[in-house]
């Protein structure tokens, strides 16, 4: 599904990924780990086909050089980041706006737009799914929304659009205890053989919960070493030094 | 390689900008008053209209005036030089002669022109809960759901009717907050206004419905000159808006409305304005010059004007409607988005004039520049020596686009009073790239993505505007900033 | 006006060392002086100031020659105490002392020159009257490398010799590459009644820094206008700081222009005004080229009639992406009389820029003073209070500590 060769990205002449390779196969699910600065987000961001940096190598989903795709163009493909940093966009409204992007995919994949009623019962199945509070629904898009809130609005928002790879760049970072598990679930429920998920995360506790087939340790903008969820578990014992 | 957003943007940059859906022109035999201005064709176009003298008299103190007055040249928009004397200042369907008794006597092309403009006038069409008075070129040609209104005392009719039949309140009030002798433009309306709408509601009386003026310029080289004048009396509520278009014309058009707003104790008016008129090609050929003078006066204690634009046309926008904050107590409102594309241009604004005790104001304008294009707020706040615990709040936040554009805020404010409080907030920022971003990544394009965030930034402005209007202002701004993104 | 500016120019310049091109330059300005006249609010940048309305009715007939052939004896009285600096001594309009006793003298030039150029006739009248009648023109140049050790102190000081005159007063000051300069002004008058019109120019080139403080805070009746023209190259940098207290009207205009990157200017000031005093500053800062920086307070306390106005533009040009420019102005209105006039512009044509601008006014926060006097201090003192930590708020901008101090206690804000 996603091939990603010898990618290496700088921005401002500062080197943040040298060489890195990945393969993601659908049915998968991949969890990276790396310390804080190493090109986790980095990673996401060319992947999303963020602008502002400078890349080489090669990176194809579905076979198709991903390059040459527009950010929204790769959304309607079915590639879905759930942003470390959700935006916050004053006097937009939240359901307005999943429903503009949803239509978006939709129609850029030939299949009908849903009218408000059919979008609105998605929506209050899907937030029921993930007990993610009306309410916030009709306010403007992650303003005012809590560390926590934004980071359920972007598993509703990847529920709703049922993307093909899913990145979640540290989706787990200020959530609580609870809501943890609610997204863990619903990522789960997800899981399908035709699509795949690409984890970004520091803590082995969102991996007791959605079990990866694999884990890469990302350091200096390169894995070192990949494993099976046992290498997460190594990880939290010994600490990235011992990798280094 | 090097991914930059400018390099994908000129690769996406197609010549991609919708014709003006309002272009089209109506064939349409027309009387028109002699070309040019002067004594005989304001007498013409009084005559025409059966005036009573004290009109004529009015009008031709505004044309001697206007000889001794100098055209205003410090706005920041310079246009060429107007000819006055190539003008038409009346122009009307033939078919007119006798004004029309009912819609059926109405000329099917006219009937047919609204329907395209979306504003069917045809009794069973009509647009749910709103009345309107479409004025065609210099005349209004019909009025709907006079009966209803009628019933509750209010008066809705053009101006030229009510000359003849409300004379009384005509001359009590027009004139009465924008002088005769106020400025160029204001006093050329005087001289040669042609028609226009006219709203008195009756004391306790809100209005049950929004009341609408529908303006379409039609004939060529023709000034359009309305008047409008409304007046709520003490007590009372009324919601009016204002629509405009006019054909793709290579000439400039002059529009130099004027509109006076009168609050009567505890009356309060809300005045929206939708503009789209021809806003020129995209090179800057054509278009309006759209000149207006909008004034309201909160005469009462606890009246409240409030003043909602939504300027996306013309090829040069110049107005500032006002609010006299003269009663105790009383409110001035002023929510305004101006949006500049091509060669645009747009100096606009509201000036609030604190007279009263404990008067309240409060100025939101949004502007948005792109392409090649100008934008200007000016705003006077002045709170005179005795309008104690006075307050305004204004905040002007303002897009550009691209850096061939401009945006300018010029804000003037005055306190004279050491008891009221005065607050002004401004900002000149882009879009921000992550919020792009984000959109993005959820599937829109770059101009959806454009339009949705510019419409989040404009929200507390088109909030103001009834329904109905804000999903079609909302739509307008979209394609107003069509083929600018990048 | 015209007769008396004419003799008076005569009179000024018949046994003068000027140049007979230098003569018939000045003669232009003059021309081009009597042709506009003062300058009135029918002009957009004097709208709220009309000086010309002003110096009539303050003043009335102005003279325009000024003895300069006889010294002046300085008064010791007058120097800053507690404060090691070089100076220059002004009185009635006479260099009396130019005197860098701190520095190193090969590393500062001084030219009296007269050689005018034209580049600053299209600014406004004011500045065509001096050019006509300034009797010196330093210019005043510090070297490369150059930090001057301690401040300047520039002393403008008039005694009860001059009265209804205009004077004029000229210094260019060019900084070269990576030199220092602080310069304090203080304005000090015993006349009444006069016209004194100040222009300063300087050339900051790269990486040099101006810090300027400008201080009118004695009570008396002239009439001031000064304006200051800042040039700035890549990496340079200006402080100026104003306190506009003392004189009866003054007008402060900072012309900042951001030619180089990275150029910051920042502009801060504070107007404490009573007794029918009239002050205006008006900036216009330029950000011409990309990652220039200017920010922008003004502060304003005003009672008694008096008036504060405060005009300040920022200008970005579509060259100059990632600008920052920041703008606030704040005043308190103490009682009924007093008047605030703002016109905060902004005028921008590039759109990857972070520009603001804010102005607010009202009276004090009466919920603050409410606090103050729930912790034991009565109405006087919990407003004093109130005032003093509204304007230190300016003063703490200041970052040069030893002239911070001198501020706080020339303008009683020493806590
Ligand atoms: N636009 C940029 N300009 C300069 N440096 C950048 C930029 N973006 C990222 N970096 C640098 O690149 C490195 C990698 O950043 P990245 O955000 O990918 O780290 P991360 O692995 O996601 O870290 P964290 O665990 O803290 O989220 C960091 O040192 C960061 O400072
Ligand atoms: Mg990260």
């Amino acid at each position: 599904m996603l091939k990603i060769n010898n990618l290496k990205a700088k921005v401002e002449e500062k080197s943040i990924l040298n060489g890195f390779t990945l393969n993601i196969n659908p049915g998968e699910v991949h969890a990276i780990m790396g310390p804080n600065g190493s090109g986790k987000s980095t990673l996401s961001n060319i992947l999303s086909g963020k602008k502002g940096y400078d890349v080489s190598g090669e990176i194809l989903f579905e076979n198709s050089d991903l390059f040459s795709l527009e950010t929204e163009e790769r959304a309607h493909k079915g590639i879905f980041l759930a942003f470390q940093y959700p935006l916050e966009i004053p006097g937009v409204n939240t359901s307005v706006f999943l429903k503009t992007s949803l239509n978006a995919i939709r129609k850029a994949r030939g299949e009908k737009e849903l009218d408000a009623l059919e979008f609105l019962k998605l929506v209050k199945q899907k937030s029921k799914d993930l007990k993610f509070d009306e309410e916030k629904l009709n306010r403007q898009l992650n303003v005012g929304f809590s560390g926590g809130e934004k980071k359920k609005n972007e598993i509703l928002q990847m529920s709703i659009l049922n993307p093909k790879l899913s990145i979640l760049d540290e989706t787990d970072s200020g959530l609580d205890i609870d809501a943890l598990k609610i997204v863990a679930n619903g990522v789960n429920s997800l899981r399908r053989k035709n699509n795949a998920f690409l984890i970004i995360t520091h803590y082995q506790r969102l991996l007791d919960y959605i079990k990866p087939d694999h884990v890469h340790v990302l350091m200096n903008g390169k894995i070192i070493k990949s494993g099976g969820p046992e290498l997460a578990l190594e990880l939290e014992k010994k600490g990235y030094e011992s990798f280094s | 390689m090097k991914i930059d957003s400018s390099q994908i943007s000129r690769e996406k940059e197609i010549e991609k900008l919708k014709k003006y859906k309002y272009g089209f022109s109506t064939e349409i035999e027309n009387i028109k008053a002699p070309k040019g201005l002067s004594e005989e064709v304001i007498k013409f176009i009084s005559n025409m209209k059966k005036e009573p003298q004290w009109l004529l008299d009015w009008r031709l103190k505004a044309y001697n005036r206007l000889k001794a007055l100098k055209e205003p040249d410090w706005q920041k928009p310079k246009y060429p030089k107007i000819d006055y004397q190539d003008l038409y200042y009346y122009s009307a369907p033939k078919s007119f002669k006798e004004k029309p008794k009912s819609l059926d006597d109405l000329d099917p092309k006219l009937l047919e022109t609204y329907k395209k403009l979306g504003i069917p006038l045809q009794e069973q069409k009509r647009l749910n809960n709103i009345a309107v008075d479409a004025v065609f070129d210099s005349v209004s040609v019909a009025t709907t759901f006079k009966d209803k209104l009628t019933e509750k005392g209010i008066i809705f009719c053009s101006i030229s009717e009510a000359i003849q039949k409300h004379p009384e309140l005509v001359k009590k009030y027009l004139g009465s907050v924008i002088p005769l002798t106020d400025h160029f433009f204001a006093t050329l309306n005087s001289a040669v206004f042609t028609d226009g709408s006219f709203v008195y509601v009756p004391p306790g009386v809100r209005c049950p419905m929004e009341l609408s003026t529908y303006f379409r310029i039609n004939a060529s080289d023709t000034g359009q000159f309305e008047r409008t004048l409304i007046i709520a009396d003490k007590g009372s509520y009324v919601s009016y808006l204002e629509g405009c278009t006019a054909p793709m014309r290579d000439e400039n058009q002059l529009h130099a409305a004027n509109v006076e707003l009168v609050a009567l104790d505890d009356a309060e008016i809300k005045y929206s304005t939708v503009q789209n008129w021809y806003p020129g090609d995209k090179d800057g050929k054509g278009g309006i010059y759209n000149f207006v003078t909008k004034r309201g006066l909160c005469k009462g204690k606890n009246s409240k004007i409030s003043w909602t634009q939504v300027e996306t046309g013309s090829a040069i926008t110049w107005k500032y409607p006002s609010c006299i904050l003269k009663g105790d107590n009383s409110i001035g409102e002023f929510y305004s988005i101006a949006i500049t594309n091509n060669h645009q241009k747009a100096d606009t604004g509201t000036k609030m004039i604190h007279i009263g005790k404990n008067t309240r104001s409060k100025i939101i304008s949004k502007g948005i520049s792109a392409g090649f294009s100008d934008m200007t707020y000016r705003g006077l706040v002045d709170i005179a020596a005795k309008a104690n615990n006075s307050r305004n709040y204004t905040q002007c936040d303002s897009l550009l686009m691209g850096n061939k554009c401009g945006a300018h805020t010029v804000p003037y404010i005055k306190n004279k009073n050491s008891e009221s409080n005065l607050a002004h907030e401004a900002t000149t920022s882009k879009i921000s790239e992550e919020q792009l971003h984000y959109c993005q990544q959820r599937g829109l394009n770059s101009e959806e993505a454009v339009g949705l965030i510019v419409n989040g930034f404009c929200k507390e402005v088109l909030q103001q505007l009834p329904m109905e209007f804000a999903v079609e202002a909302q739509k307008l701004v979209g394609i107003s900033l069509e083929g600018s993104v990048g | 006006m015209e007769e008396q500016l004419k003799n008076d120019f005569e009179k000024s310049f018949k046994n003068s060392n000027f140049s007979s091109k230098s003569i018939s330059l000045k003669k232009e300005f003059l021309n081009k002086f009597i042709k506009d006249g003062l300058p009135n609010k029918s002009l957009e940048n004097w709208k709220f100031s009309d000086i010309n309305q002003i110096i009539k009715k303050e003043i009335g007939d102005l003279s325009f020659y000024n003895d300069i052939s006889t010294p002046n004896k300085i008064d010791s009285a007058i120097y800053l105490n507690g404060l090691e600096q070089n100076s220059i001594v002004f009185i009635n309009g006479r260099a009396e002392k130019i005197d860098f006793q701190f520095e190193e003298k090969n590393k500062i030039e001084i030219l009296d020159d007269f050689e005018l150029n034209n580049n600053y006739s299209e600014i406004n009248s004011l500045i065509d009257l001096n050019s006509a009648f300034v009797e010196k023109s330093f210019k005043i140049l510090i070297k490369e490398n150059y930090s001057l050790k301690k401040p300047l102190v520039i002393y403008h000081y008039t005694n009860k010799k001059i009265k209804s005159k205009n004077i004029n007063l000229r210094l260019n000051f060019i900084l070269e590459k990576n030199s220092s300069l602080k310069l304090i002004d203080v304005l000090n008058d015993i006349s009444e009644k006069n016209f004194i019109n100040t222009f300063y120019s300087f050339k900051l080139n790269q990486d040099a820094i101006l810090k300027n403080y400008k201080i009118d805070n004695k009570n008396n009746n002239n009439i001031k206008y000064s304006f200051t023209n800042i040039e700035h190259e890549k990496n340079s940098l200006s402080e100026t700081f104003i306190v506009s207290s003392g004189s009866n009207f003054n007008k402060n205009e900072i012309n900042c222009n951001l030619n180089g990157k990275y150029a910051s200017a920042f502009i801060n000031g504070i107007f404490s005004l009573n007794k029918k005093k009239h002050h205006e500053i008006r900036t216009s800062v330029n950000h011409l080229t990309e990652l220039t920086k200017s920010y922008q307070l003004i502060k304003s306390v005003l009672e008694n009639e008096a008036r504060a106005v405060y005009q300040g533009k920022i200008y970005v040009n579509s060259e100059a992406q990632k600008t920052d420019g920041y703008q606030l102005s704040k005043a308190v209105l103490l009682d009924e009389t007093t008047e605030f006039n703002a016109k905060p512009e902004l005028e921008i044509y590039a759109d990857d820029v972070k520009c603001s601008h804010g102005s607010a006014s009202g009276s004090l926060n009466e919920n603050s003073i409410f606090y103050l006097m729930s912790r034991g201090l009565n109405y006087k003192e919990a407003k004093e209070l109130l005032i003093k930590g509204f304007l230190l708020d300016v003063v703490e901008k200041i970052t040069d500590s030893e002239i911070k101090n001198l501020i706080k206690n020339i303008v009683g804000l020493k806590e």
